[in-house]
């Protein structure tokens, strides 16, 4: 009986997770169509196009040695990226929950840092024809400072994510915590039966509050436009991502799209109480937050700037305090 | 207020930017040096499309010459012809018909309003505001099409020729119509944008304050155009030309320096020109648009100023059995390259560029003076 | 139709590489791609600054010396298949620089852009119409879906 138990809850993680990834491909079309596009008074790109059509085609493009000291270790971070995400969109199907040691908070906070990291590596490890390899006579006889240290853009960014690692994920890991505090359990199952007696968080204060400080470490962990200082156009392009051609390019973007849906699966099982499933219709509040997330973020992003450091702190800080105010209004 | 900045004596590390970047639309190479993300210097190494105009005008016939003259800017093109064949009309003591003159005033101010507007659009993209640079653009495109109707063409419309204006570029009843109803809808959009602009909270913190030029160093370095007008001082060349003394226009002026003076400076600019263009329209003389009865004289070395977009422009040639001889142009980047290096030091790197698009540089204009030593 | 050629047309990158013209092309192209009145993502095309990323590469310009190595460059680092479209008169054949024939020719110029690297498509006019640019690219795109 065990045995057709736990085959039962690996096909219905499979199927979640086949649905979950069909729809995040549609995310960056959307947000790119439905919102920027509209915004800017023109029509945009057809939906399928940013999220599935370019990745299809990146796949069969000709896989090209990067410019890196490390080739190999370059172009397996985004395949690590990808299977993070992966785990944590499994870690928070209800199937999961049987083995408590993975389905807690500390684990996905444990694989979200994961991700951080590998932008720094991707950053230190690009070294692209933009900046410094373009050939230019640069050092001659005239130019100021000859003997300076010369860097690569992309090193910015490296340096930008280390940044982003110590202070800037903050908040979503604060909000992240709050549903910690008014449970008083780590575990994903503990957070997911209380809601169902008590009702959502996020009709509550304090998980209120959280939702918002949620969105903003969203947005700063999604690197979209005014937190986009791993990748603002600038200066640094395409930051960490500037090497990747062909097959790991595709699998970046469609890292991007699978995240965004991942983390919002994660705002309605902390915060609404329920966890993707296949089999029940609880997978439409997921699918309509991992929508509404995106729209919301795209208005966001299509009316501000890029912010610099004297913008991003004061958001961080600011953030940051909400999240710790709603952690406090919990535990009360 | 506005304290000196220096540069750095020690450098740590050093990020060179271009010759393609997208916050550059054009070649150049940029080396920022800089310290924990903080700009400390930056230098500007234009020549990147040097084409060497200057030296293929020589011996060139004076009406070739002038047509080769539009093409060292895409942006300005009517500015360089027309400072050309005003060369040439000084040299060979030409009156050129007031109707001649009045529409070359009108393509002059519709090419300032079409090249603020770009550098608004481009301030903004490189803001990182995409809606915002795509609204200037909208707005930009109804000038465009103001300059296909009276030039034939959407950059190089080659107006103004010694004597007068291209008979093509003259203005009927129907094109003055659609002139100043699209005027009309450009000032309301433009109002509009404003508006929008200067309420925006978190844009104005993002660019107030940065790229400092103080007025006293943008004296010093002969800085020129609205870049300088931004500082606070009142210098336009359109107040001593004698083609804009029937006109009433205001020179504007901001305090600051910074960016956020600099992007004001033009949608203030942008208001005057329209004004100017309505003036002229109001008050276009009839008559014939070119005067064909001069004759080719050799003449010595002929210098004319005038005030173009971005600042002054010198042409300036001799002139021997109908032929160039020594031809010099200083554009108005040229000078304002110091400010844009200056205007960098003490921001954060992502400021840098905008930095340097506030001084709305225009390198394909300036690179034509630099000789290059092949070994 | 198989599913790359499909993928293929239905999204295009384009990377604009000026060389060194009057900026008029330069301002064209960005503007069509940039401004709601032609939008070029309606087309299907967007525009990147990654020469890793794209598929078409729009080169305008008369290709001055300093430019010559680095559009190599970049050129190179396109992962095939590619196309490189050359917008503007200075890109097709030099331009008013190379050919006004004065007496003393401009040494800088090393174009047209044929001389330096294979060119697919010719977009011409000066300075291009936004139009021409995306009849050009929609154009060479024929021989970009054939492509292995």
């Amino acid at each position: 009986m065990s045995y057709i138990t736990a085959l039962y809850s690996i096909l219905a993680v499979i199927l979640t997770v086949v649905l979950c990834f069909i729809v995040s491909t549609l995310l960056p079309g959307i947000e790119r169509k439905y919102v920027h596009a509209r915004i800017q008074q023109r029509i945009g790109p057809p939906v399928t196009s940013p999220g599935i059509m370019a990745p299809i085609k990146f796949y069969f493009k000709e896989n090209i040695t990067p410019n890196s000291p490390l080739p190999n270790l370059y172009k397996a971070l985004p395949i690590v990226c990808f299977i993070v995400v992966l785990i944590i969109l499994i870690i928070l199907t209800p199937q999961a929950y049987a083995i408590p040691s993975i389905a807690s908070i500390i684990a996905i906070v444990g694989l979200l840092k994961v991700e951080e990291i590998c932008y720094v590596l991707m950053g230190a490890l690009s070294k692209s024809v933009m900046s410094l390899n373009m050939p230019f006579p640069d050092l001659v006889k005239g130019a100021a400072h000859l003997d300076s240290e010369r860097s690569f853009i992309e090193d910015l960014s490296s340096k930008r994510a280390l940044r982003l690692i110590s202070y800037g994920s903050f908040p979503l890991y604060l909000a992240i915590f709050t549903p910690v505090a008014i449970t008083g359990s780590i575990f994903l199952q503990d957070i997911v039966i209380y809601q169902q007696i008590n009702g959502p968080f996020l009709f509550t204060l304090s998980g209120a509050i959280a939702a918002i400080v949620f969105f903003l470490g969203y947005m700063i962990l999604l690197n979209e436009y005014p937190f986009a200082i791993l990748k603002t156009k600038a200066d640094v392009i395409e930051g960490p991502y500037m090497e990747y051609a062909s097959k790991y390019r595709s699998i970046v973007f469609i890292t991007r799209g699978f995240l965004m849906f991942t983390l919002g699966a994660l705002f309605s099982v902390l915060f609404i109480g329920i966890p993707p499933n296949i089999f029940s219709w609880g997978i439409l509040v997921n699918i309509i937050v991992a929508l509404i997330f995106p729209v919301l973020m795209g208005i966001f992003s299509a009316f501000s700037p890029v912010f610099t450091n004297r913008q991003f702190y004061p958001v961080v800080i600011g953030a940051s305090l909400l999240g710790i105010l709603a952690i406090v209004v919990g535990l009360l | 207020m506005l304290e000196e900045k220096k540069p750095m004596e020690t450098i740590e590390t050093e990020i060179p930017m271009g010759t393609v970047h997208p916050a550059a639309l054009e070649p150049y190479r940029v080396r920022f040096f800089v310290e924990d993300e903080i700009v400390k210097e930056a230098e500007i190494t234009v020549g990147v499309n040097h084409r060497g105009i200057e030296r293929i005008m020589e011996g060139l016939p004076v009406e070739k010459a002038n047509a080769l003259t539009e093409k060292i800017c895409g942006i300005c093109s009517n500015a360089h012809v027309w400072n050309s064949v005003r060369t040439a009309e000084m040299g060979l003591e030409i009156s050129i018909p007031e109707r001649a003159s009045y529409i070359r005033i009108i393509m002059g101010e519709l090419e300032r309003l079409h090249s603020h507007f770009l550098y608004l659009a481009h301030g903004c993209e490189v803001l990182g505001h995409e809606t915002f640079s795509m609204r200037v653009f909208y707005l930009r495109e109804a000038i465009m099409d103001l300059l296909h109707m009276i030039g034939g063409n959407r950059v190089q419309y080659g107006c103004s020729i010694i004597g007068g204006v291209r008979p093509r570029c003259d203005l009927d009843q129907s094109k003055i119509e659609k002139l100043l109803n699209s005027l009309k809808s450009v000032e309301e959009g433009l109002s509009g944008f404003a508006d929008r602009f200067t309420s925006d909270s978190i844009l104005m913190s993002r660019i107030e304050g940065i790229g400092l030029i103080p007025q006293k160093q943008a004296l010093k370095l002969e800085v020129t155009g609205p870049t300088l007008r931004a500082t606070g001082v009142a210098k336009d060349l359109r107040t001593t030309m004698p083609e804009y003394e029937n006109f009433d226009f205001n020179i504007i002026t901001q305090e600051g320096g910074d960016v956020k003076s600099n992007l004001l400076m033009r949608v203030l600019e942008a208001f005057e020109s329209i004004k100017i263009i309505r003036q002229a329209v109001d008050e276009l003389p009839s008559g014939a648009v070119i005067d064909r009865s001069w004759k080719m004289v050799d003449c010595e070395p002929i210098h004319s100023y005038i005030e173009v977009p971005r600042g002054t422009l010198y042409h300036s040639y001799a002139l021997e059995d109908g032929r160039i001889r020594g031809s010099i142009i200083r554009t108005p980047s040229m000078t304002n390259i110091g400010a844009m290096q200056y205007a960098c030091i003490g921001d954060h790197i992502t400021d840098a560029q905008l930095s340097i698009v506030q001084c709305d540089p225009c390198f394909t204009c300036t690179d034509r003076a630099v000789e290059i030593i092949r070994r | 139709m198989g599913i790359k050629s499909f993928s293929r047309q239905r999204a295009i990158h384009v990377m604009l590489v000026y060389t060194g013209g009057c900026n008029g092309c330069d301002i064209e192209i960005v503007n069509s791609v940039l401004s709601p009145k032609f939008d070029a993502e309606q087309y299907k095309v967007f525009l990147t600054w990654n020469p890793r990323e794209a598929d078409i590469l729009v080169v305008t310009g008369p290709v001055t010396t300093f430019n010559k190595e680095p559009l190599k460059k970049i050129y190179e680092a396109i992962p095939e298949p590619k196309l490189v479209v050359a917008a503007g008169a200075c890109a097709l054949m030099g331009g008013v620089y190379k050919n006004i024939h004065g007496d003393i020719p401009s040494e800088e110029i090393e174009g047209p852009v044929e001389n330096i690297i294979p060119v697919d498509a010719k977009v011409p006019g000066c300075s291009v119409r936004p139009q021409d640019v995306l009849a050009g690219v929609v154009a060479s795109l024929p021989e970009l879906l054939k492509k292995e």
